[in-house]
């Protein structure tokens, strides 16, 4: 091969520089690059020609193939970024989407309010150390009723209306004889809360014969009653809010001594008085007292000793008070809509 | 239990306004569910007198009176009720009185007459129901007296709800207690002793009790020469304020009594009794009573009943008999006032469905110490109202005496240590002293309290520890939290189980519905399930709310399918809904029922179709259904296995399949069988899935562990297969995994097609294999070679053909 003149070198670099150029896309820039300074490209093949080259041109050939090899390079990196540039620009024209089409999202799932609620106060009893008890829905009449101090043919049992089943037993009426279960099973001290449906025989526009109740009994040497307040005014204001506040009216349970049932500020006129609260302030929320040593004697437990308190409050009229349903019936209505909201 | 605040007044001084009142009762345990304010003022009024009365000139039905107001000349006064007669004392409304209801009286012409006031009816004055006629007052009544000094006016009812323990409180006289423990001031206990005669009340009859067991004491008074007739009006008035309808006078006495006192007495029509001995004692097999209420009622043996000398004349404590009632005519009374035992009591008012004012009193039971003395009251106020003679002495017999606690044994300590309070001794026993429960020194050194007759409640030093807090007030009682050390929480396995099942589902776009868990009685027919299916074995509530609600839920299914159709009736047609709740298996006899922990699940396909989605490319409901099986059971960590089979009867066969894990069944999925979706009226696409959540639990929780991944680079090759339409694709899917062995990471579906370009009876199968090894890069070859063992492989047992050549993916 003969080396190129000064001339020669000039038209090629103009060529190349002309086809870098002309290219309109970036498969034919790097197209017209490598018919250049490709593997075979006129630049590359006669730089690999110096060496047939005169011995007294080679220097001159060599730096000037050189330079109009960086200078092409130079040309095409410029292009390219033009280029790149314009299809970028294209790009960012051209797409071009309808936003407010809806997404792809799935659908949402959503719990219960009854599970929502029961999670929130089962979290708040097992932080502060309550282990959590569970027991059969269809119980005997000993563990619902007799071993909790209701004796047979006793009007407390007026208290509590009942399903019977076939065979001679229950649907529990409360959660209570799932202490029963437990306090017979324990050692003192222990503390345990039990949770789940219970069954009244009952149905009115404010009633349901299935409903959902939480419990907590916790029993030590000198769980007092003043314990009991302290629990249940921290437990509210973790569910209600700090400003609610609690009351303690004197009541009757057979199986606990003193017995209580608590209100709590009515949330939706904090306590002025409404049609939510019958113009009281107050809602009726649950029961509570000092373990029965009669309740405890059944269960073994060692009454001179030890001493302790239980409570327990309906789980839907938490979720009513917290979402604002009007009746305890919308939660049991399998309705999509009423589902997805709350 | 109604009570009403005039009444309340002449037993205790109440100087508090009605709200406070009520408000310190129910924080001391007497609930007040309401405070009624009853009669407006009625000082404007006046007792008239009507001297005449004439018909109306011009009207038929209005008659014209002269009526004396005590003020000046009588007046005319033109009145529409049929009852008004001259002589009558009846309550006067003169020019411009305002009647409770607003309206004012003028006086005006009615047809053509001059009427210079109204002669008023119970309802115009506000204090009763009868708008039949005219009020009619006492003859007594002093003419032109204020109305309100005759009747009274402006009462105040309360309505109390008494909890069971507190029977001594069913009374006008047990409130009263109650407001001296809280508020202070003396009693003020009517007279009680009657006059007697000088016939023996023991010449007329003699009690003889058989059950001594079932009634501690009966104790009667006879009264001879009652003229039965009307109360008069402030007894009437007072039973009306309580809600009772007045009937006569020696009724209403024994009525009034009971209010009093808390003691139910009856009054018998002596004459009527047969033989001069009264029996308290069993009823017999077979024998009658017609009561009061003129049920003819079928006793039993457990019945205790009162007798005379040929048969039952009263449902002991619950309610008397029609024959020997007291009635217009009736001369001679026998007064019967007795402790029954409360359990015999209730047997019996519950047997017959008779709940009285009786019978509550005695389940509650009564002051043992007050028989006697509601005796002699009701005799005495016969006496004075009915008249007659009250024969001297009660007549009684007296049973085994009635289990009492008389003396409980308290120290301060257990008081402030139960109640976590520092309240002194004094205090304690002052505070009991306002109970009538007095401190004395117990025999062995410290401290012990009488317990009233009254309080038979009372029975543990527990119960003094309540009574010390509600008269102290639990409001004063300080808040404190517990000590105690902070030790590890347990839960039941299935708990967890059950939680994380629930999240699951949400994070799989289900919703959690709950419903009332009650079978109806042809779910299980409707759902095909056969008769030995463990889900017959239901557990059948004998007293349900509705008949066809008899049974608990053995399966979800059909509450499920029921959402569906209740959604659907709504325009809700595509709903993905979830039921975590118990199942119950009946073991017959008085075992309890198996009870499981089970979620079902309900996908049904809507109309509607995303903006995306094309309405024909939706997978099957099944699929849908079944995604929601492996992504729960993947978030449960467990394994999901699929076996092809008709798994639920309910199932269409064509798309059904149980659920295992680790080779047991713990569930199932398909489509619903169409006949079951026409039983239940839907008319949407439904998939179901079942879980057993306690098989679950019981196979314990599995271990998460890490597993190291590759840090090599991975090859794919993707191999589209023909194959038999019929060919489980899960078979060739662990075919493949199996023979492409531990190098073989992953192996993905990735279409699945049949149509054109595919023959009939044939479907085209796409698997994407992906190769690694955890020590080196694999090379092309060993990639190649497994890949031909697997298509080998697809070849002989499948019958499968390569529609290409494997496609390499990098």
């Amino acid at each position: 091969m003969t080396s190129r003149t000064s001339q020669e070198l000039a038209e090629l670099e103009r060529e190349a520089v002309e086809a870098i150029e002309a290219a309109d896309s970036l498969p034919r820039l790097l197209e017209a690059r490598s018919q250049v300074l490709g593997r075979k490209g006129t630049i590359t093949e006669s730089l690999r020609g110096i060496g047939a080259a005169d011995p007294a041109d080679r220097a001159r050939l060599g730096r000037e193939l050189n330079l109009a090899k960086q200078r092409i390079e130079a040309r095409f990196a410029d292009r390219r970024a033009a280029l790149e540039a314009g299809a970028r620009e294209r790009e960012l024209r051209e797409h071009r989407l309808d936003v407010t089409l809806p997404g792809t999202g799935l659908r949402s799932g959503h719990l219960h309010p009854v599970t929502q609620l029961e999670r929130e106060m089962v979290a708040f009893f097992t932080g502060l150390g309550f282990s959590i008890e569970d027991g059969p829905q269809v119980e005997t009449d000993y563990n619902n009723f007799e071993a909790l101090n209701f004796p047979p043919d006793h009007p407390a049992r007026d208290m509590q209306d009942t399903f019977y089943v076939e065979g001679g037993n229950l649907l529990r009426t409360h959660t209570s004889p799932v202490q029963i279960r437990a306090m017979q099973r324990l050692e003192p001290p222990f503390r345990f809360v039990v949770t789940g449906r219970v069954y009244r025989h009952d149905f009115g526009p404010r009633s349901s014969p299935m409903f959902h109740q939480i419990e907590g009994v916790m029993v030590d040497e000198r769980t007092s009653f003043g314990d009991l307040k302290g629990i249940l005014y921290a437990f509210a204001r973790q569910l209600f809010g700090a400003r609610v506040d609690l009351r303690f009216r004197a009541s009757y349970f057979p199986f606990t001594e003193p017995s209580a049932e608590f209100d709590v500020t009515c949330p939706n006129c904090a306590g002025a008085g409404c049609g939510t609260c019958s113009q009281s302030g107050w809602i009726e929320w649950g029961g509570c007292g000092m373990v029965h040593p009669r309740v405890l004697e059944n269960c073994q437990i060692d009454a001179e000793r030890y001493q302790g308190f239980a409570f327990g409050m309906g789980i839907d009229r938490a979720a009513m008070i917290r979402f604002g349903l009007p009746s305890i019936h919308v939660l049991f209505e399998p309705d999509a809509r009423i589902l997805e909201q709350i | 239990m109604r009570l009403s605040l005039q009444w309340l007044a002449e037993w205790i001084p109440l100087e508090i306004p009605p709200e406070a009142l009520a408000e310190r009762l129910t924080m001391g345990g007497i609930e007040v569910d309401a405070i009624e304010r009853s009669g407006a003022d009625l000082s404007a009024f006046r007792v008239g007198h009507v001297l005449e009365r004439e018909a109306h000139p011009n009207a038929d039905r209005l008659s014209v009176c002269r009526v004396d107001t005590g003020e000046g000349e009588p007046v005319r006064v033109v009145c529409g009720a049929s009852n008004v007669a001259a002589g009558q004392k009846v309550a006067f409304a003169g020019d411009g009185t305002r009647l409770p209801d607003g309206t004012a009286i003028k006086r005006s012409k009615i047809r053509g007459v001059v009427s210079n006031g109204m002669i008023c009816s119970e309802v115009e004055l506000g204090i009763g129901a009868d708008a039949s006629g005219i009020l009619v007052l006492d003859d007594a009544a002093p003419v032109g007296a204020a109305l309100s000094d005759v009747i009274g006016s402006g009462d105040v009812a309360l309505e109390l709800s008494l909890t069971p323990n507190r029977g001594d409180c069913a009374s006008v006289l047990g409130i009263a207690r109650e407001v001296r423990a809280h508020f202070g001031g003396a009693l003020c206990v009517p007279e009680t002793a009657p006059r007697e005669g000088a016939r023996a009340a023991k010449d007329d009859v003699r009690i003889e009790i058989e059950e001594p067991a079932d009634c501690h004491r009966y104790a009667a008074r006879v009264v001879h020469g009652v003229r039965v007739g009307p109360s008069p009006d402030w007894l009437a008035r007072r039973l009306e304020s309580i809600g009772l309808r007045p009937i006569n006078n020696v009724v209403d006495v024994t009525n009034l009594v009971l209010f009093e006192f808390g003691q139910p007495t009856h009054a018998f029509d002596l004459a009527t009794l047969r033989g001069a001995t009264v029996r308290v004692r069993a009823a017999r097999e077979g024998e009658k009573l017609l009561t009061l209420d003129q049920e003819d009622r079928e006793l039993d043996p457990d019945d205790l009943v009162i007798a005379d000398a040929e048969r039952a004349i009263a449902l002991a404590g619950v309610m008397g008999g029609a024959e020997t009632e007291v009635r217009a005519g009736t001369t001679s009374v026998l007064i019967e006032s007795a402790h029954f035992a409360p359990a015999r009591v209730r047997r019996s008012a519950r047997r017959h469905g008779l709940m009285t004012e009786a019978s509550y009193r005695f389940e509650r039971g009564v002051d043992r110490a007050g028989v006697a003395r509601a005796a002699d009251r009701v005799a005495r106020l016969v006496a004075e109202l009915a008249g007659g003679e009250v024969c001297a002495g009660l007549v009684e017999a007296t049973g085994a005496p009635a289990e009492t606690v008389e003396e409980i044994q308290l120290d301060a300590e257990r008081v402030n240590r139960v109640l976590g309070t520092a309240i002194a001794d004094a205090e304690i026993q002052a505070l009991l002293s306002r109970l009538d429960i007095q401190h004395r020194r117990a025999r062995g050194g410290g401290d012990a309290y009488r317990i009233p007759t009254h309080r038979n409640d009372l029975a543990r030093p527990e119960d003094l520890v309540e009574e010390v807090g509600r008269i102290y007030g639990y409001d004063r009682i300080p808040t404190t939290l517990p000590v105690a050390p902070l030790g590890p929480v347990h839960a039941p396995p299935l708990r967890a189980v059950a939680e994380q099942t629930r999240d699951a589902f949400r994070a799989a776009g289900l919703l959690e519905c709950m419903m009332l868990p009650f079978l109806r009685s042809d779910d299980l027919d409707r759902l095909g399930i056969g008769g030995e299916d463990p889900r017959r074995r239901t557990v059948a509530i004998a007293n349900p709310v509705l008949e066809d609600e008899a049974r608990m839920e053995s399966t979800l299914v059909p509450g499920l399918l029921r959402a569906v159709h209740r959604n659907q009736t709504r325009q809700i047609d595509a709903v993905q809904l979830f039921n975590l709740s118990r199942v119950f298996f009946a073991r017959g006899g008085s075992t309890l029922p198996e009870e499981r922990v089970a979620v079902s699940a309900v996908i049904t396909r809507g109309e509607r179709v995303a903006w995306y989605e094309a309405q024909d490319d939706r997978p099957a409901p099944f699929f849908q259904a079944k995604g929601v099986v492996e992504r729960v059971l993947r978030d449960l960590s467990r394994p999901a296995e699929f076996a092809p089979e008709w798994a639920e009867p309910y199932h269409h066969p064509g798309a059904s399949s149980a659920v295992r894990v680790e080779g047991a069944r713990v569930g199932s999925v398909g489509e619903l069988h169409p006949d079951v979706a026409a039983r239940f009226d839907l008319e949407v696409p439904c998939a179901l899935l079942e879980l057993d959540l306690s098989a679950l639990a019981a196979q314990g929780a599995p271990r998460t562990a890490y597993a190291e991944v590759s840090r090599q680079p991975q090859s794919s090759r993707d191999l589209a297969v023909l194959l038999d339409r019929e060919t489980p694709a899960g078979d060739v899917l662990a075919a493949i995994q199996q023979t492409g062995g531990t190098q073989l990471v992953r192996t993905d579906l990735f279409d699945c097609y049949e149509g054109t370009g595919v023959p009939s009876g044939k479907k085209s199968l796409a698997f994407r294999l992906v190769f690694q090894r955890h020590d080196r890069t694999l090379v092309e070859a060993e990639v190649n070679r497994l890949v031909d063992r697997v298509v080998k492989m697809l070849g002989h047992r499948f019958d499968g053909e390569l529609r290409n050549a494997p496609r390499r993916e990098e």
